[in-house]
């Protein structure tokens, strides 16, 4: 599914001097895999992830995406990627707080070139157990009922990959719980997640951890869960 | 498909940000009713002012010959040179092919008019039969002075409808002798009103006679203060007009070199001068009007350029599920165009109260030109897109990574 080889990515700072994000990752993800990728705030996990979301482009290295090498793909083509094929969770939501649910799940179909189905936008609602509030404003939801719409959202044109940034970073305990949840149901479904934390018990959740310092990868390990998955 | 579900996303947008929306509208609908309401204006003026030139040409296909070089303001006998004679005016008529016929006039305006006790001092104009017909006037009572009377100078006059309210008030004037310089004159028909001429003087107050009658038994004058030529064909009338002065210059005997002792007012010339379309007024106008264009373009650039940088998170997020930046920079230009012509729509409506208001002001008929109306809907809709194009481009730009960030 995702063939990332000695990517790097190098940020300017202001006053010119490099900040080196990434250095030579290298990381094979099987499709159906769910895997966190931990480390410390600077670490370069979001780094990462966005690269792998098609957001950002790496500066070095090459990416292949379900067997396309988008290293090179133009801004159209990497739209038409995180359209089709990626589904994005951000710890921050980034719902638009004064439209419906329903609406908020919709906006991906805008940009997939067919009619925006309210219908399976219910429907999307329905699954994460919210179709009773799709007509609410995002703003009037809870933190939990807000992810969730955000899960429906990144999960509206079918996408294979799952991509989460710190999904649960904003939420209380039961919220979490109900969340983390939703992601194994997906997992279960046969989707790939990639998910980014900075907590054991959340990452303790995946069957495989990456664990990233100062922009490289120091461990990548399967874990044999079998007992914690009770 | 992708284009109308991304218009349908800007219209939630303009709904969603209503009070930016309208305040974006309100100045462009500024911009629009100053546009029209100045339009208005400027046609009004213009066609107020054809209107009186109308008023003191009488018709078009008229060419004005007075003596003296190049004067200025109302000629009359006691100004002019004693240049232009009846001989002239029967020359004009006999020689030059494109002339249908010629109205000969002597006038002055320190006579005496009385009436019983009434006294007033109104524009006193001999005239020969035929300045009706030339003037387009209408006799609204009796009849007008004739050839009959021109020849055997008869004492006779025809009133300004301003001249029998001063001297007769409701009472009817025909068959009464008024005394013209002491002169006694039958009243034989009263003219139909005017209204002003082009300095906004009334063209009511006056008296007519017969133009021999005024020059033999009157004035006592040989020359006339006016010949006036009505062409075959009006669009003739700049040809017309140099004949006549070719032939004048020979029958004054004229030298090459000297100067004219008449001028010639072609009405063609003095029609394309009035209404010159970049006359300084409409110029004027027509700067305003820019300005205020300009004005609500640059309200719809600032408010849309805050609107983008408050909207980084959405821009971030609508890039994030797939839209590339043609996406946005189209949304965004759309959200600019319905708003700008919405406030185009609007500005319209509100001109057109405007427009009336003006035109009741100025005494005027509306002047509502829908093809100009139009015009400036389509306007605002140009003005909001390429004002609306800088933000639109730098939403375009904002890098998702960032926006998401913060």
């Amino acid at each position: 599914m995702i063939l990332v080889e000695n990517i790097s990515k190098i940020h300017r700072r202001n006053d010119g001097a490099p900040v080196h994000a990434l250095r030579n990752v290298s990381i094979s993800i099987s499709a159906g895999e769910f895997v966190t990728i931990r480390g410390a705030s600077g670490s370069g996990k979001s780094s990462l992830l966005n690269i792998l979301g098609c957001l950002d482009r790496p500066t070095g290295g090459s990416y292949r995406l379900a067997g396309e090498d988008v290293s090179s793909y133009s801004d159209r083509s990497l739209a038409r990627i995180r359209n089709q094929k990626i589904g994005f969770v951000f710890q921050a939501f980034q719902l638009l707080p004064r439209t419906t649910a329903v609406e908020n799940v919709e906006i991906p179909m805008v940009y997939s070139g067919s009619r925006v189905d309210r219908r399976r936008a219910l429907q999307a609602l329905e699954r994460v157990g919210l179709g009773a509030r799709a007509r609410h404003f995002a703003a009037e939801l809870s933190g939990g009922e807000q992810q969730r719409v955000a899960i429906a959202r990144a999960l509206i044109n079918d996408p294979a990959l799952v991509l989460a940034d710190e999904p649960t970073g904003n939420l209380d305990f039961a919220a979490s719980s109900e969340i983390m949840r939703i992601f194994k149901e997906l997992h279960a479904d046969g989707r790939t997640i990639v998910m980014v934390t900075h907590d054991e018990s959340i990452a303790a959740h995946a069957r495989r951890q990456i664990l990233l310092s100062d922009g490289a990868v120091i461990e990548d390990a399967a874990i044999c869960a079998e007992e914690r998955w009770q | 498909m992708k284009s109308i579900e991304q218009c349908k996303q800007g219209m939630r947008a303009i709904v969603r940000f209503r009070r930016r929306s309208v305040f974006m509208m309100a100045g462009i609908a500024i911009g629009v009713a100053t546009l029209s309401v100045l339009n208005s204006i400027g046609e009004n003026t213009r066609r107020d002012t054809v209107k009186r030139v109308k008023n003191m040409l009488g018709t078009f296909d008229t060419v004005m010959v007075r003596p003296g070089g190049k004067t200025r303001g109302m000629v009359s006998l006691s100004n002019v040179d004693p240049s232009l004679k009846f001989e002239d005016a029967a020359a004009i008529a006999r020689e030059i092919a494109g002339v249908k016929q010629v109205a000969r006039l002597q006038n002055a305006f320190d006579i005496d008019v009385s009436y019983r006790d009434q006294q007033i001092s109104p524009a006193v104009f001999g005239v020969s039969d035929n300045w009706l017909a030339l003037r387009g006037d209408e006799v609204e009572q009796g009849s007008f002075v004739s050839a009959e009377d021109d020849r055997r100078m008869m004492r006779v006059a025809v009133i300004g409808s301003d001249v029998r309210k001063s001297l007769f008030q409701q009472a009817s004037p025909i068959g009464k002798t008024i005394r013209i310089g002491g002169v006694p004159f039958e009243v034989k028909g009263v003219l139909a009103s005017r209204g002003a001429g082009p300095a906004g003087a009334s063209l009511d107050n006056i008296v007519i006679i017969p133009v021999s009658t005024a020059s033999r038994r009157l004035f006592n004058r040989d020359f006339l203060t006016m010949i006036i030529a009505q062409v075959k064909d009006p669009d003739d009338s700049t040809k017309v007009a140099a004949a006549i002065s070719r032939l004048l210059r020979e029958r004054h005997q004229l030298a090459p070199g000297m100067l004219d002792d008449f001028n010639i007012t072609d009405p063609q010339a003095v029609l394309a001068q009035l209404t010159n379309v970049n006359s300084t007024l409409t110029m004027i106008l027509r700067g305003v009007a820019f300005l205020g264009m300009f004005g609500g373009g640059v309200v719809i650039m600032a408010l849309m350029t805050l609107g983008v940088s408050e909207r980084r998170r959405e821009i971030g997020l609508r890039q994030s599920v797939g839209a590339n930046r043609g996406d946005i920079l189209f949304q965004f230009l759309f959200e600019a165009f319905v708003v700008a012509s919405s406030g185009g729509l609007f500005g319209a409506a509100v001109s057109w109260g405007g427009v009336e208001a003006v035109a009741a002001y100025q005494k005027l008929p509306a002047v509502f030109d829908q093809q100009a109306l139009l015009a400036s809907i389509a306007l605002a809709a140009i003005v909001g897109v390429v004002f609306g194009s800088y933000p639109a481009w730098k939403a375009s730009r904002v890098d998702p990574v960032a926006a998401l960030r913060s």
